[in-house]
């Protein structure tokens, strides 16, 4: 369970990139080096805040393996959001990136904050289960990105096909560009999705009457949720065999499973306080 | 006590036929440089050429010294021409308006195409090649550094030079949008066009992995092939070019839509539903305007390019005044610490003088009173010391706050040099510093 003081600290991170995201879209209106400058140096202080907690909320638990408790989980989803975004900012810039992905890190935060104070899960710590939890997390950072990318395809694409003028700021990227940055979000995303659902069943049928989402395990919204996820990300990276999904329809589809992805964390949320999640 | 001062033309004053008679290669550049290095010498000067401006930046060390028709005549006689048959293209400036000037013209706001941005970088290469010269000093290196940052503020910082301003540049601006990269992308150009050929110009460029042409006259089609290269081909196979293309660039003659939806929707799929960039500049259109409703078709006529155009002109005057105040600001800030920096010394000076004075006056004085103390002569120091400040401060903060009233503050130095007499470096006594 987190401490007031990494509490505090937590807020302060949320607090920063929220400034920075302010400066991000406030530089529309003027003076956009000195306020993207801003904006670049909240992620940074934000990121390095954030990363202190983790190590802070490590120590204080005596464990450094990851994911063991919601506070971390929530921690790490965010982090590493926060780090792809600073990637792509610094190697192959795409313009505005942070305006769909900083918000979804800044919930995560704040969900840290509320369901990190809770009485922590007891984890079980057998490398099956995990894998499951890892693969199941690692899954959703891709598939974030890629309903946050598919967003801006989406944008892009209505501003061309309205021939809009688009200056400064708000430029996006080419629609080549931000397809690719969906397809490999998506294709490693979906790698690690179904690892997660695979391991997810094994641990299931291991102790049967005994796990927690009960013994009609299969109807459960988690279930449910996530084979809808995985479905969709099917469809969309069906492109290659059925070019007709490409574009706008996968964007579109990445978005539709963003959004069952993220009820399949709140989900989560609700599951019974034992057992593997 | 540094002048500035600037002479010269530009497309508001004179038309090509005379600003080409005072066109400087970077080579008769350097050689005018040299000239009037040996004629003013200790003078400053950047002489900057463009296709739509000569001008001369010059700083003197004294006022009317050299006065504006010998700089005139200067740069008449290195052209070869007499002064007076260009006197009414002339225009010239002093002061600080020398640095509003300077200042506007790197900011593209005194440009033909308000901002552009191709002057920023002719001012560079005028002051670097003047710096490369030695014809560059005090005053004019820190003038040509400002206006320089002065341009890329107003750049970044308004809407002055967003978009574009040719419909080529809006229909590549748009290539760019769909595709990131070109290596592997097609072009098919159809038709034979003045536009469709300067729009290829601009996608040659982007170096296109192929670029197909085609046309009903196969010798204009070779004639273009032998321009930007790329492989001829004929109308007839224009339904598996179509398949190969990312990019189109059509401005036939015909009367009729030559690409129309029914024939361009049974190649969606052999085509893969890849992303097509179409731009339509025939006039009457050859792509059926339906077309734009398939998906991954991106279809713009000249309408729509030209739309662009007509928005980043209003644009662009929408973001004058803000480029005005950056500007003026920027005036004021330069005037300003240039003031500072040139009234120091002269103050120093002038204060350095009169309470040298003061001193050998209260030293006559004290030799006539032998019986004074020690704390009576402080005090007699201190009196003689008050009288000068406060007899100099009023002169110094007009001084200090002089706007041109009567005059521009480089007349004010001048007066305070003569009237003072100040030309003359004075000793340096060890407590004369003001107080």
């Amino acid at each position: 369970m987190p401490t007031p003081g990494q509490l505090a600290l937590l807020i302060f991170a949320i607090v920063i990139f929220a400034i920075g995201g302010a400066a991000s879209v406030l530089r529309l209106q003027g003076e956009p080096s000195r306020r993207l400058l801003l904006a670049k140096q909240c992620l940074y202080w934000g990121l390095l805040v954030s990363v202190a907690v983790l190590i802070w909320h490590c120590i204080t638990r005596g464990s450094w393996i990851p994911l063991e408790d919601n506070f971390d989980a929530m921690l790490w989803l965010a982090i590493l959001l926060t780090a792809f975004v600073l990637y792509v900012q610094t190697t192959k810039p795409v313009e505005g990136i942070d305006w769909f992905i900083m918000p979804i890190v800044i919930l995560l935060l704040v969900a840290a904050v509320i369901f990190g104070r809770e009485k922590p899960r007891l984890y079980t710590l057998q490398t099956w289960a995990w894998v499951h939890r890892v693969t199941a997390y690692g899954g959703a950072v891709a598939f974030v990105v890629a309903g946050a990318v598919g967003a801006m395809y989406l944008i892009t694409n209505a501003r061309l096909r309205n021939r809009l003028v688009v200056t400064g700021g708000t430029n996006f990227g080419s629609l080549e560009r931000l397809e690719h940055f969906t397809r490999v979000s998506v294709t490693l995303g979906f790698a690690l999705l179904t690892i997660g659902l695979i391991t997810g069943v094994v641990e299931i049928l291991h102790r049967p009457g005994s796990n927690p989402l009960g013994r009609d395990w299969f109807f459960h919204p988690i279930v449910l949720l996530t084979l809808g996820v995985w479905v969709i990300y099917a469809l969309v990276l069906h492109a290659p065999i059925n070019p007709a999904f490409r574009g706008r329809r996968a964007a579109m589809l990445s978005i539709v499973g963003l959004v069952l992805m993220i009820g399949a964390i709140i989900a989560v949320q609700w599951m019974p306080k034992t057992g593997g999640h | 006590m540094h002048r500035l001062l600037m002479l010269g033309l530009s497309h508001a004053t004179a038309d090509l036929a005379t600003r080409e008679k005072f066109a400087f290669n970077p080579d008769q550049q350097r050689e005018v440089l040299e000239q009037f290095k040996e004629k003013f010498p200790g003078c400053e000067a950047v002489l900057l050429c463009t296709c739509n401006r000569v001008e001369l930046y010059a700083a003197t060390k004294t006022l009317n010294d050299p006065p504006i028709e010998e700089l005139t005549s200067f740069l008449c006689a290195s052209r070869g021409v007499r002064p007076e048959e260009f006197a009414s293209h002339w225009y010239h400036r002093s002061e600080r308006a020398v640095v509003h000037h300077l200042f506007t013209v790197v900011s593209s706001l005194d440009s033909m195409v308000l901002g552009e941005s191709q002057i920023l970088g002719q001012v560079r290469e005028a002051y670097d090649l003047a710096h490369q010269q030695n014809v560059t000093g005090s005053l004019l290196n820190p003038l040509f550094q400002r206006a320089l940052a002065v341009g890329k503020q107003v750049m970044s910082e308004t809407q002055l030079g967003a978009g574009r301003l040719s419909v080529a540049s809006v229909a590549i601006d748009y290539a760019r949008r769909i595709f990131d990269h070109f290596d592997d992308k097609t072009v098919l150009n159809i038709g034979a066009g003045e536009m469709a050929e300067l729009v290829l110009q601009h996608l040659k460029e982007l170096n296109p992995g192929q670029l197909l042409l085609c046309n009903r006259s196969v010798s204009r089609a070779e004639e273009l092939s032998r321009r930007f290269g790329g492989r001829t081909a004929s109308l007839d196979e224009l339904d598996e070019l179509l398949v190969a293309a990312d990019i189109v660039v059509t401005s036939t003659g015909a009367s009729e839509p030559i690409i129309t939806r029914a024939r361009f929707e049974k190649l969606l799929k052999a085509r893969r539903y890849r992303p097509i960039f179409i731009i339509d500049i025939a006039m009457p259109r050859d792509v059926e305007p339906s077309i734009e409703k398939l998906e991954n078709v991106y279809l713009y006529n000249l309408d729509h390019l030209q739309q662009v155009v007509s928005q980043t002109q209003s644009q662009r005057k929408d973001a004058i005044a803000a480029a005005q105040q950056i500007v003026l600001d920027q005036v004021d800030s330069f005037i300003s610490w240039h003031r500072r920096r040139e009234l120091g010394p002269l103050i120093d000076s002038l204060y350095q003088k009169y309470h040298r004075i003061a001193q050998e006056e209260i030293e006559r004085t004290l030799n006539k009173l032998p019986n004074t103390t020690a704390a009576e002569k402080e005090h007699l120091q201190e009196l003689a010391r008050r009288i000068v400040n406060k007899l100099l401060h009023d002169p110094m903060r007009m001084l200090k706050n002089a706007e041109g009233t009567h005059g521009p503050p480089a007349q004010y130095l001048h007066a305070m040099e003569k009237l003072f007499g100040l030309t003359e470096t004075p000793e340096q006594p060890p407590d004369s510093e003001p107080k």
